[in-house]
């Protein structure tokens, strides 16, 4: 009975959390995610249904709204923000290109943002692999834009990013409970 | 009569469990996606936004370990060694190697998008200089080895790499692990001689050294 009760106890331990018990990495509550441009760009590639050169790619965290409100509240209006969790998210450009209209090089970069009611500014920094916006540094930016932000009447729970075409270029858009902000690229 | 009603408690607990688990995570109709803590009333579910979270999440693990961290705390050098990015599938109760991943066949050491390793200096693994940049890692495991390749395809899909563009091949032993590792996970470690790259999975570990 003894042996019995032990296989209870370890199924209902085990089956919510394995890895807890061991004390290994558990899954992140924010998991991280890649987008590219052209979208599933690896995909595409495997499937030899490449019709355009490898333009963008952004590595971001995705926090999840879970029932609060986040834009004014989780994420503070006027304040710098991570566009995700954990990581700074990371943008890498393989051309150089125009961020609504601003010139930048290819390269790896940080992006952050400042969210206001109906605009958000959005930060393009030279410092990668950091975490958060916590060392965040305005002297290695290297572009600062302003763009308008929509209203979704759905909310997204999940912070999404994803490139999509457009007719003049590319959108990178960004969405988070009942906010959508877009982005315009042209490479 | 009594261990009968005690196996039934042990059944009933059982079935608790697994419904426990399959609503924590609600499988999306569209694709190989699940949404994880869905919200009742949001668009959770919804296919016109690009939300959900994939079943064999992303992560990144860097060397020195938790760079961004220590960078944050002023404690990291300028630059970091390393940085792996893969994507982590789970063990879900099925035997891994030899079974769900073949012995002998291309293993993409992940999920999704092929694994990518960048070494942001030259670095030495079993006494050939790897140089600086940036590798799509994959290997092909054996019962007692894995052949871990660095291939130069970048940014491909993890089940069709192409090894002509193989530019390094390391052979490195495993060892079984103590207890099963749930999920797939690659760690960056300090060692006395330099650093290495500690990959687990079910109760298989293999573990390649860095200069």
């Amino acid at each position: 009975m003894k042996r019995l009760a032990a296989i209870v106890f370890l199924i209902a331990t085990f089956v919510p959390s394995s890895e807890a018990q061991f004390k290994l990495p558990v899954l992140d509550k924010s998991p991280m995610d890649m987008s590219y441009y052209p979208v599933d760009y690896p995909v595409l590639k495997v499937q030899n249904k490449v019709n355009e050169p490898l333009l963008a790619r952004v590595v971001y965290s995705r926090p999840q709204k879970n029932g609060r409100r986040v834009f004014g509240e989780l994420v503070e209006y006027g304040q710098i923000w991570r566009l995700g969790a954990n990581e700074a998210t990371e943008i890498e450009l393989y051309r150089d290109c125009r961020i609504n209209g601003e010139k930048l090089r290819k390269g790896r970069y940080t992006m952050y943002a400042i969210p206001q009611p109906g605009a958000w500014t959005i930060i393009i920094n030279k410092e990668t692999d950091s975490w958060g916006a916590f060392i965040y540094d305005p002297k290695k930016d290297v572009l600062r834009t302003e763009i308008k932000t929509e209203h979704l009447e759905e909310a997204a729970e999940v912070f999404s990013m994803t490139f999509c075409k457009t007719e003049t270029g590319v959108n990178l858009v960004i969405a988070w409970d009942d906010v959508k902000a877009t982005i315009p690229f042209n490479f | 009569m009594c261990i009968a009603s005690r196996y039934k408690n042990f059944w009933l607990l059982l079935c608790a469990a697994g419904l426990l688990a399959a609503c924590e995570q609600r499988h999306d109709p569209n694709g190989n996606k699940v949404t994880v803590n869905p919200t009742p009333g949001t668009s959770a579910d919804q296919p016109a936004l690009p939300v959900g979270v994939d079943k064999s999440p992303m992560d990144m693990s860097y060397y020195p370990e938790n760079y961004p961290v220590l960078k944050m705390q002023g404690k990291a050098g300028e630059k970091p060694v390393a940085r792996v990015v893969y994507s982590r599938p789970q063990k879900h109760g099925r035997t891994v190697f030899g079974n769900l991943v073949e012995y002998g066949k291309p293993w993409r050491l992940g999920a999704n998008e092929a694994t990518e390793i960048e070494f942001f200096r030259t670095v030495t693994i079993q006494q050939k200089k790897v140089p600086a940049g940036r590798y799509v890692a994959y290997c092909i495991p054996h019962p007692d080895k894995w052949v871990v390749k660095l291939n130069s395809d970048l940014y491909t899909w993890g089940l069709k790499i192409d090894s002509t563009k193989d530019q390094f091949a390391f052979e490195i032993p495993v060892s079984k692990t103590n207890y099963p590792y749930e999920f797939f996970t690659m760690q960056f470690q300090s060692t006395e001689r330099g650093m290495e790259l500690a990959m687990m999975w079910d109760s298989v570990k293999a573990v390649l050294p860095i200069q």
